[in-house]
This record gives structure tokens, sequence and C-alpha cells, in this order.
């Protein structure tokens, strides 16, 4: 669904696209990561997370506020730009003056230009799509010649209480068949016994994929559990997993966490006089679909997401073999096998995953598999999906860093319902 | 008389994610009591283990939260309770005849009134 100023390139066929090589990803900062907002400390409160890590982004290229001439971001996290209070935790505003949630549960452009002092934007948009769609808009807009400097802005939080718990006491429509079982997850646990069924696998299966990406993780200095939790996580751990719906362990989801990233995007030109190398963007298409009946089947799934790799491909001209770096989402980690089947990477087929888990995907080894841990190795932020591929290009993810050749990364997230890819180069060509 | 304890640990423990009201100390004089001890979560099992380590106590059982009939299996006692902040936490004890706690109750620890005599396990309260 194109939206705003129809940016995203999901029409097909997308063709290569026409700023191949003109936007450069080339700098990333980082906030603390810290499990929850107690609701009342402002120096832990996502807004001040998010300008730590704007101006850890900034210093990280050598530039200053004046160079920035655009902020794209997603408020809190969520779609749409909606509030992080107003998804899962619900909570009254201070007492006056404040009459917002802007830099407490979310963040704006606005409230960041306001409170750190840029005086130079010339393009401001709170999307508020998930980081990969963020990445693939400031892509179009500095080839666009909306802005030629972007910080883009991703905070994502979580309050105290329960996490995406649903409100309301009824469930109407298409909601009475899943949410009476509770906030999304059956259906992801459907799907995957469906994908189980068609190919004769079984959730044991996923042991090595999830406890090697939280292996990469801790690996990762910004990961919840590098930080906080940095013991080993060991198939033992994750097959005693409790069930949360048939098929979904609760060592499939990611945990909930608060922490801000910020990244400097800037053309090919700009990108020379930065600190650090530059990342060409290659290409960024986005698709979101439609479920054929109630809820999503194996067979949704993987027409969608066949189509949104076929897109990639077409996009930017790769095939399979050329992708070094591959960041596949895992927000549930029982869906990240769609996509490696459907982009096909180290030559996997459909209904192969699990044979390729149970093979070398260490982070040393031929296949390197998000290679940052992913959500289920760092926590709910999702920026690693970006950070990494970054870093590996660049040839600073330090104990992270991949042996095998780090040129060309793809990167691509949120759902199979719903998602956009990044395609990433060390050469603008 | 063997009696054992089963304390979940998120909103349950002081060490948990968020902290409950049974403190390290607390946990330490059940032991000293005479109480089987042990943790029944849904932390990963090497995290129990790592938790336990912290508090310098030696647990009689590590489990996940759905293990807990496992767990009476495999520790014989006279009476059995877990103590817990969630649905499940009581949904696991009813489900294996276990006594329970809502976490706010077991932070005054109600154990500490038992007679390790001569005791009759409570029958779990409609929730």
């Amino acid at each position: 669904m194109a939206r705003e100023v129809n940016w995203e390139r999901n029409h097909d066929p997308v063709g290569i696209w026409n700023g191949r090589g003109k936007a450069v990803l080339i700098g990333r900062g980082h906030s603390p990561t810290d499990r929850r907002w107690d609701g009342e400390t402002l120096e832990k409160s996502l807004g001040a997370y998010m300008m730590i890590a704007v101006q850890n982004a900034l210093d990280d290229v050598g530039i200053g506020l004046d160079d920035v001439d655009g902020i794209i971001g997603s408020a809190g996290g969520q779609g749409n730009g909606a509030p992080l209070s107003d998804v899962w935790g619900p909570r009254p505003y201070f007492d006056a003056p404040y009459d917002s949630e802007d830099g407490l549960t979310h963040v704006t452009g606005q409230w960041l230009r306001q409170q750190m002092g840029f005086k130079n934007l010339r393009y401001i948009n709170n999307h508020g799509d998930p980081v990969w769609n963020l990445i693939g808009q400031a892509a179009q807009a500095i080839a666009d010649g909306r802005a030629e400097t972007v910080v883009v802005t991703y905070p994502n939080g979580n309050l105290p209480g329960r996490y995406h718990q649903d409100p309301s006491n009824e469930a109407r429509g298409p909601a009475v068949w899943p949410n009476t079982w509770g906030w999304g997850l059956s259906g992801q646990g459907f799907t995957f016994n469906q994908y189980c069924q068609k190919y004769g696998t079984n959730h044991d299966r996923m042991a090595p994929f999830v406890v090697q990406e939280r292996k990469n993780g801790l690996l990762w200095e910004h990961s919840y559990y590098a930080q906080h939790e940095p013991g080993e996580f060991t198939e033992e751990d994750y097959l005693n997993g409790r069930m949360i719906a048939r098929d979904l362990s609760i060592f499939d989801c990611d945990r909930p966490v608060l922490a801000a990233a910020a990244y400097v995007m800037t053309t090919a030109a700009k990108a020379q006089d930065m600190k650090q190398k530059p990342v060409y963007i290659l290409d960024h298409t986005e698709s979101q679909f439609t479920p054929r009946s109630l809820v999503q089947t194996i067979d949704d799934t993987e027409e969608w997401t066949d189509i949104q790799a076929q897109r990639s491909y077409n996009g930017s001209g790769l095939k399979p073999e050329d992708i070094d770096v591959f960041a596949p989402y895992d927000g549930f980690a029982v869906f990240t096998q769609y996509y490696i089947e459907a982009f096909g990477w180290r030559g996997v087929k459909r209904g192969e995953a699990h044979d390729f888990y149970a093979g070398d995907i260490s982070l040393k080894g031929p296949n390197p598999l998000n290679s940052g841990g992913g959500n289920m190795g760092t926590g709910r932020m999702r920026t690693v999906f970006i950070t990494d591929p970054l870093e590996q290009l660049q040839g600073r993810a330090g104990d992270r860093q991949i042996t095998t050749k780090a040129e060309v990364a793809v990167t691509h997230g949120v759902l199979p319902i719903t998602a956009g890819t990044v395609v990433m180069s060390t050469s603008p060509d | 008389m063997a009696i054992l304890l089963s304390f979940d640990i998120d909103g349950t423990l002081e060490l948990g994610d968020p902290p409950g009201g049974v403190t390290t100390e607390m946990v330490r004089k059940a032991h000293e009591v005479g109480f089987i001890i042990g943790s029944c979560s849904d932390k990963p099992l090497s995290v129990q283990r790592k938790i336990w380590e912290d508090m310098e106590l030696t647990p009689a059982f590590v489990s996940a939260k759905h293990q807990l009939g496992k767990v009476k299996r495999e520790n014989p006692a006279d009476a059995y309770y877990h103590m817990g902040d969630r649905d499940t936490d009581y949904l696991a004890a009813k489900d294996n005849d276990f006594g329970f706690w809502w976490a706010h109750e077991a932070a005054e620890q109600p154990w500490l009134e038992f007679d390790m005599n001569n005791h009759e396990q409570i029958p779990i309260s409609p929730m």
C-alpha cells in the first residue's frame, strides 16, 4: 500500500532503483538498553535515550547538528507513528504543563529539533514504520533531493505491565478467532505448525538457530543480554521453554526492552567527508498483503515472502549468491525460515531451513546467519538488523566480524504480511 | 515432615524482572528452617541456576513453570506450595495439586506459621 509521498517501491515490476548508489548509510548511534521505563525517571525515558542515540550517531561520523537537514523516524517504534503508551501501556499525562507523551514514550522529529537545537532541518517525517522501511524512506528522500543528510530515529520501548495486552473484553469480526487466545501469538504458532506438517519437521529443530542467535547477540554491546543477562543460553533452555501457543515457545518471542538508535544517512558525495566508510543503498522495496481468509496460512506466507524476495532481487539486480550478509527478521523466531527460503540464501529451498540450521550457521563459519544476533539475541529493538550489516560492511563489527566476504548485505523485516527489504553494498554499482 | 516451596522468579523474588517482594533473606530463612526449596519460572533454566548462585543457595530443583508436575514427581514431600504473580502460576499450581500464594501473599512468609511436625497442605483457593 503506497502512502504519504508514495515513496514505497511496492508495485511490480519495480525495476532497478533509480536512486541506486546515491544514498549512503554511514553512521550509527545507540542509547543504553533497559528492560523498561519506570514511567518517572526523565533521563531514562525514550526521549532522553533518543537524544543520546542521535548525538552518538553524529559523533560516529564526525558531524554536528547543523549538518543535518532531515529527520525521518518512528515516534515510538510502533506502526503509523503510534505512541508506545497507546499500544499496550496506556498512562495518564504528567501533571500540567505536560499535555503530551512526546519525548516520554514516543519521540517525534519536531521534539528532537526543539530539544537538541537542530537549525537546518527542511524535512521531518514521523512516518512510524519499522526500521527497514525508515531506512528505505530516508534513502528515497535523499535520492529525491528532499534532504542531503538525514538522521533516522528508531526509539523502541517497554513499559511496566503486560506486553501487548488487548484492553478490550470483546473480540469482533476476524478477531473472534485469534484474540480469544491472546494477542497475535496463536496465529504465529498456527502458521508454523502448518510449515512443520508440510515439510515434516518440528519445533525442536529451531533450537540451533535460536541458540546461535543468542551467542551472536552477546557479542553486540547494545544487546539487552550482553548488558544485563550475559550467560549462555543453551539448547536445554530452549527445549524447556513453555509453549504459549501451539508450536510457539516463550523463547521464540523477543523480549521487550527500552532503547533508542539513530542512523546517519547522506549523499554519496557528502559521505566522502565523514569519518566512516560509506555503505551504499542499492535498493529498497516494500510490501503489504492481506490474508485470503480469516487467518494467515502457510500458503499466504510463502506467497507473500516469495513476492517480496523477488521484488528485492528485481530492484537490486542481485542474485541469491551475491548476498554476503543476510539479516532476516526474527521477532518471532518461527518465521525467519520463511525469509531464508524465499530469498534462497545459501541455496536454501522451501522446507530446508531447519536442515540449514542443523548445519554450520556459526558466526565464523560459512553461513553466518544473523551475525548480530537478531531480536532473539539482543531484545526487541530491531536495530541490530541495521547496525550489524552496516558494521559488517564497514569492517568494524569487532568480535562479530564474519570471516566470509562482507561486501553486500540484505536486511529484511518485519512480518511476512508487511515487510521492507534494504540492500546495502560497499560499492555504489 | 517434608514441605516443598516452589518460587516463581519474575514479579515474585526480589531478584526477578520485575522485582517482587520475596527477598533473598526470606528464601534463605525458608531453607534454614528445613523447607525443600527451588524455582519454577519461565526464565531459562540456566538463568535460574545463576540466580540461585547469586543467592548463594543450592536449590533442590529448577524448573520451567509448566513442568511443576515433574517437580512433584521428582521431589517426594508431604505438602507442596508454589507462589507467583501470574495466572500461569496459579494454573500450574492448581493443575498439579499444589497449594498457592500470590506473590504479595508470599512476601508475608506464610510458611513460617507452619508446624513442621504436623502440617496438612492448604487447598488452593478459587482464583
